[in-house]
């Protein structure tokens, strides 16, 4: 444990910190543009020089590791004299656009030079100019900015793992670029925006739209993926205008995806705004006094098991905690929030959630994916195991389609019987795993979205237990669930009851006539067309598949819109809040149910949300433990039987659309367009940012 | 004496008198008000009134939406919004001052990095309706162009101060 | 018929022509006064006063009086509807009928009674209730109070304006106001200003508080009780008060001007101001005293009201009663009694 001093303050470090982060153990903060925690030490900005003792000239306290005896002062006039000289060094060549530039107001160089800067320039030559470079539909460039602290580079080669971005030339010259034109491939490229210290990165949907100042902030958590990422919604007025990742060392670390980040213009459009309802085959608006009636009308005398409801993925579980109740009341045992059909087991905890959690995942030394992509599916697992790949010594093994993950994999299969071959012990990465010292296992929902599906489950349960993935400080076994409402659902036991049909049950049921309504909270993802001409209630916020088959809308509110509880892939229990009220008449979706179990005659015993949040916790008190994970038992889930051959599939294809509101969101369908269609972009060649 | 000198003041009403004598002398001084509609006093050069938005002298607005007006205006007054323009330029949308909120501190002049939104030299813009008083960025332009050589010339005279 | 035109239809009809002839000049001298006093006060404080409305603003009191025609009359809903409104039709009657037994001229005047001067001192002293009724109609705490204050200063300061009047009945020994004027025939040095001199300054003052106007303004004093009794009033019964108040002025000046300024008298009995016509005198020296009124406003601050009262009852009174004593003593002594 090296002891330094610094600013006459005796304190002992961890070996292996740096200068940088002793100083900031102590509470002193150093200013730094290239250094960032969660990447590799550059020392390119000059911006962190301290003072130390015996030392010739002062040091770059973030490239410096601490050693026994230093001494270092970081408030001399040497140091503030130096950081000056940077400071007029790095203005040199920035433009004076701040007023014209989105990063004011929260731009790591305005701040600073607040603080080291000169009054005014002595610098009387031509600055520089750089042209612009194409980095696809969502990152801004002006490069004339770029302080050439290679953050970006950095965060795309560790982080990314797409090794697409560099530095061409050397001092004035250096520009950062991706060499040849080309959109920037990468499902977290947009943390490259808040990385950037300057304005050289930028958002492009949010660019001139406001400014930090402006911005009411609201802190909640991402739905668009299983992960629960944690997130700042920013808003104005009645309109998100961008969402900002947030620390939370256990899920997201300080990333998001893009997905989380960019899809949020799909919640001005097509929204649900007011009740609507089929009249001569139309849908027409109507009145929520209309809407209900006419569900009343339609309900009266059909007995409850002719009744069903399916939960969609982007759903809160306070909403299918009510709607199960009504269904209770109505009945009715056909309830599922599966609708993607996967054969998820809602018996045994353990056996659908993300045992290993995903701070967990440094640990594991061994890896099978089955029948998921993580980059697409919950690109800051993928992050994490990158992270853990990087650290050296971790095998991955893929069972299911090829997929271009950001480290080395080793494709084992395509589908159950390589799996029943691991579980066996045939195959050779059956030993990888049973020598790894934490081995893990993540099954994805390509391989459990299938009419075998029960089974594969069994498999991987075998396989987990065949390898030593179970033991009593380890749980090897996860399941990656691709939507955020699936585990709060499982958790709800938004699931058939006894008796009860299964997804494929009630939209069989439907289409025989055997279901008479079918209550679709949220549900866009199932094959409206096996409805047949059941009754369909849809409640949800945008006019997508399900609110195309309807005849009825409830127009809900989106995930920024409510105060929610989500249930992460882990079993961690976060909510998100009430950021800009929903549009119109729409609202939140537990008062919804609430409302109509009133006119239905069986009215739900609650009239706000913590009477329900209290019932909610009788039922099952884990909802009241915010943002812990409660390690499950484990035991046996799934379906011992027959496995046919067929290959896992991908479940998503199309990382930007894979709910309502991402399919909803210009930005995301520009997405899709360049990296999922192939077509390129980039009409603002050579403009250098200098041209007003 | 003194009993007698105050009496003798005090009955003789000396300083009624003196005091009558002295507003009948101001009665023929000349008058220190203007003529109001037909005569106009002399104006600052850094007098604060109808705010305008100018135009560079190639006819491109100066406005760039940084919205530091908006953000240093204590009554709240300036509503801005913005987007990219078809050329990419940061430019407003929308640029909105409620000249009935507006305290004309000239704080908002003070803050433009560019010197678009100015205080000119015009005070007479009552209006009969207080929805007139709404300005946006269409009316402000129009003052722009009109009062230009008068604020173009304040600036000049004002500029050694700053 | 004959006898109903000759003897009761024409004196009629001449005495209303005179009574126009005597009250349309009058109100318009009212209204005029009002644009006299903003010029004054305006000059006196080095501004410009109305200006705008025709040439000079000469067409500004023509404004107002349109503005306040055009007004909404309120009556408060707690106020006493008749007596509300029969308090200004009070004040402006009696502001008006004062005006029978003023003489413009040897022989041109309504009514040559030989107790003018009775009527006159009766006339306004009964302006009061016009003060009193509307302070108290109106059911409102402002007016109340300024209608209290304004009926004692009223009546505190009758009391020296009649010993005053009293000293000018020794000199002339009558009480026909035109006799009055008669007894100062012989260039203004003959004029009672000179021999009573204190009296003369004591009804003017007195004339000021009797009129409520500045320094003795309190009735009405803005800064404490709004507009005192006529806060309540808008429109044209504002416009009535307003009225009866100046044509009240014109009255006292008037008054001023018969017993000590020598009436419709030129100031030298000699041959250019021989020829002016004797009411042209007259009204020249009623203008000149409402100057002296306007004067007095621009000039001096308000009284406070313990001030007011002292004024009246410990300096006014037993001055003007010595001076009746020493006046009546000096023409008994020197047998100067007319």
């Amino acid at each position: 444990m090296p002891k330094l001093t610094i600013d006459g303050i005796e304190v002992e470090v961890d070996p292996g910190l740096t200068v940088l982060q002793a100083c900031e153990t102590i509470g002193v903060e150093i200013p730094r543009f290239c250094y960032h925690e969660r990447l590799s030490v550059a020392g390119n900005c000059r911006m962190c020089l301290v003072e130390m003792e015996k030392a010739p000239k002062p040091i770059a306290s973030c490239a410096m590791p601490a050693a026994d005896g230093m001494v270092i002062r970081t408030n001399t006039p040497l140091v503030q004299k130096a950081r000056k000289g940077v400071m007029e060094f790095l203005l040199i060549n920035h433009p004076l656009d701040c007023p014209i530039c989105d990063q004011g107001g929260e731009c790591d160089l305005q701040d600073q030079a607040m603080a080291y800067g000169f009054d005014r320039g002595r610098f009387h030559e031509n600055k520089r100019a750089v042209q612009e470079k194409y980095f696809g539909p969502l990152i801004k460039t002006i490069m004339t900015r770029c302080i050439h602290c290679t953050r970006c580079v950095r965060f795309a080669t560790e982080v990314g793992g797409v090794e697409e971005l560099g530095a061409t030339g050397r001092g004035e010259h250096l520009e950062i670029g991706t060499y040849v034109e080309k959109a920037l491939n990468s499902e977290l490229s947009g943390n490259m925006i808040d990385l950037c210290p300057v304005g050289a990165l930028t958002s492009k949907p949010y660019a001139f739209v406001a400014r930090s100042w402006e911005l009411q902030k609201t802190e909640s958590i991402d739905v668009l993926d299983a992960v629960g990422s944690n997130i700042r919604v920013d808003s104005r007025g009645r309109e998100v205008l961008r969402v900002l990742p947030r620390l939370h060392e256990q899920v997201n670390e300080e990333w998001i995806s893009d997905k989380a980040r960019f899809a949020y213009d799909g919640l001005k459009r097509q929204r649900l705004d007011r009740p609507y309802l089929r009249r001569d085959g139309k849908l027409r608006p109507a009145s929520w006094t209309e809407a209900f009636a006419a569900i009343a009308e339609r309900i009266r005398g059909v007995s409850g098991d002719r009744i069903a409801a399916i939960a969609g993925d982007l759903m809160d579980v306070e909403a299918m905690f009510a709607l199960k109740e009504l269904m209770g009341a109505l009945g009715s045992p056909h309830l599922d929030c599966r609708q993607d059909g996967a054969k998820i087991d809602p018996a045994r905890r353990a056996g659908y959630l993300f045992n290993t959690t995903i701070a967990g995942v440094e640990q594991a030394d061994a890896c099978l994916l089955i029948g998921t992509n993580p980059r697409r599916e919950a690109p800051l697992i993928n992050a994490r195991l990158r992270k853990r790949y990087l650290q050296g010594g971790l095998k991955v093994g893929v069972i299911g389609p090829q997929s271009d993950l950001t480290y080395r994999t080793e494709t084992l299969g395509a589908g159950p019987e390589t799996l029943a071959e691991i579980a066996d012990g045939r195959h050779p990465f059956a030993e990888v795993l049973k020598q790894a010292k934490r081995p893990m296992l993540i099954l994805g929902m390509g391989a459990l979205a299938r009419p075998d599906g029960a089974a594969v489950l069994a498999l991987a349960r075998r396989v987990a237990e065949a390898c030593g993935m179970v033991r009593e400080d380890w749980n090897g076994f996860n399941m990656l669930h691709t939507a955020a409402a699936r585990v709060g659902g499982l958790e709800v036991g938004f699931v058939p009851e006894a008796g009860g049909r299964d997804l494929n049950g009630i939209l069989d049921g439907a289409g025989k006539g055997e279901i008479e309504v079918v209550y679709l909270l949220g549900a866009d993802e199932i094959d409206t067309s096996r409805l047949g001409n059941a009754f369909v209630i849809y409640q949800g916020h945008h006019g997508d598949a399900g609110a195309h088959r309807a005849d009825v809308i409830l127009p809900g509110a989106a995930y920024t819109e409510k105060s929610g509880t989500y249930v992460n892939t882990e079993g961690r229990v976060q909510q998100t809040r009430l950021a800009v009220f929903p549009p119109g008449e729409a609202r939140e979706d537990w008062t919804i149910v609430r409302a109509l179990s009133d006119v239905l005659g069986r009215k739900l015993p609650y009239d706000n949300l913590p009477q329900l949040r209290q019932r909610l916790f009788e039922f099952n008190e884990r909802f009241q433990r915010l943002d812990a994970v409660v390690p499950a038992n484990w035991g046996a889930f799934g379906a011992n039987g027959a496995v046919d051959g067929a290959a896992f599939r991908t479940p998503i294809e199309n990382f930007y659309m894979t709910d309502p509101i991402s399919r909803a969101s210009e930005t995301m369908a520009a997405c899709t367009q360049i990296y999922v269609l192939g077509e390129q972009g980039g009409d603002e060649q050579g403009m250098t940012g200098t041209n007003g | 004496m003194a009993f007698l000198d105050r009496s003798a003041r005090s009955l003789l009403l000396t300083e009624l008198l003196s005091g009558l004598r002295l507003t009948f002398s101001y009665m023929f001084r000349p008058k220190v008000t203007l003529n109001y509609p037909f005569e106009k006093g002399p104006l600052s050069p850094r007098f604060r009134g109808e705010h305008v938005l100018r135009r560079y002298p190639n006819g491109e607005e100066r406005c760039i939406a940084c919205k530091l007006c908006e953000a240093i205006c204590p009554a709240l007054a300036i509503t801005i919004e913005a987007e990219p323009r078809e050329d990419g330029s940061r430019r407003t949308t929308r640029y909105d001052i409620d000249m009935t909120k507006c305290i004309y501190c000239g704080l908002c002049q003070e803050a433009c990095p560019v010197d678009a939104v100015v205080e000119g030299p015009n005070f007479e813009f009552a209006t009969e309706t207080r929805e007139e008083l709404y300005y946006n960025k269409e009316k402000l332009l129009a003052n722009g162009d009109r009062w230009e050589p008068e604020i173009a010339a304040n600036l000049a005279a004002d500029a050694p101060y700053r | 018929m004959d006898n109903f035109w000759d003897g009761f239809l024409l004196p009629a009809g001449i005495i209303v022509a005179q009574i126009l002839l005597i009250v349309v000049p009058l109100l318009v001298a009212v209204a005029y006064l009002t644009y006299a006093e903003r010029k004054v006060i305006a000059a006196m404080q080095m501004r410009l006063g109305p200006n705008v409305v025709g040439p000079f603003g000469l067409l500004q009191p023509i404004a107002d009086g349109l503005k306040l025609l055009m007004k909404e009359t309120i009556i408060p809903s707690g106020a006493n509807r008749i007596v509300f409104l029969a308090a200004p039709m009070l004040t402006f009657i009696l502001s008006l009928v004062a005006w029978a037994v003023i003489p413009f001229d040897y022989g041109m005047v309504l009514a040559d009674i030989n107790v003018g001067i009775l009527y006159l001192f009766a006339i306004s002293s009964l302006g009061v209730y016009g003060v009193v009724m509307a302070g108290w109609a109106s059911n409102s705490k402002y007016p109340f109070l300024g209608a209290l204050r304004s009926a004692a200063q009223m009546v505190s300061y009758e009391v020296s304006i009649g010993f005053v009047m009293i000293t000018v009945l020794l000199l002339v020994g009558s009480l026909n106001l035109s006799d009055i004027v008669l007894a100062q025939q012989g260039g203004f040095w003959q004029w009672h200003w000179l021999p009573l001199l204190p009296m003369f300054v004591i009804f003017f003052i007195s004339a000021l508080a009797e009129t409520n106007r500045a320094p003795f303004d309190l009735p009405e004093a803005e800064a404490e009780l709004v507009a005192g009794y006529f806060s309540e009033y808008s429109s044209m019964s504002f416009g009535l008060f307003f009225l009866g108040e100046y044509a009240n002025m014109i009255l006292m000046s008037a008054s001023t001007v018969i017993l000590f300024l020598g009436g419709w008298l030129p100031p030298v009995d000699i041959a250019p101001f021989t020829w002016i016509p004797g009411p042209i005198w007259f009204c020249l020296k009623i203008a000149l005293v409402l100057f002296g009124f306007l004067w007095v406003r621009a000039t001096f601050p308000r009284y406070r009201y313990d001030q007011l009262m002292r004024l009246g009852w410990k300096v006014f009174l037993p001055f003007s009663l010595f001076w009746v004593v020493l006046t009546a003593g000096v023409l008994l002594a020197f047998d100067l009694v007319p």
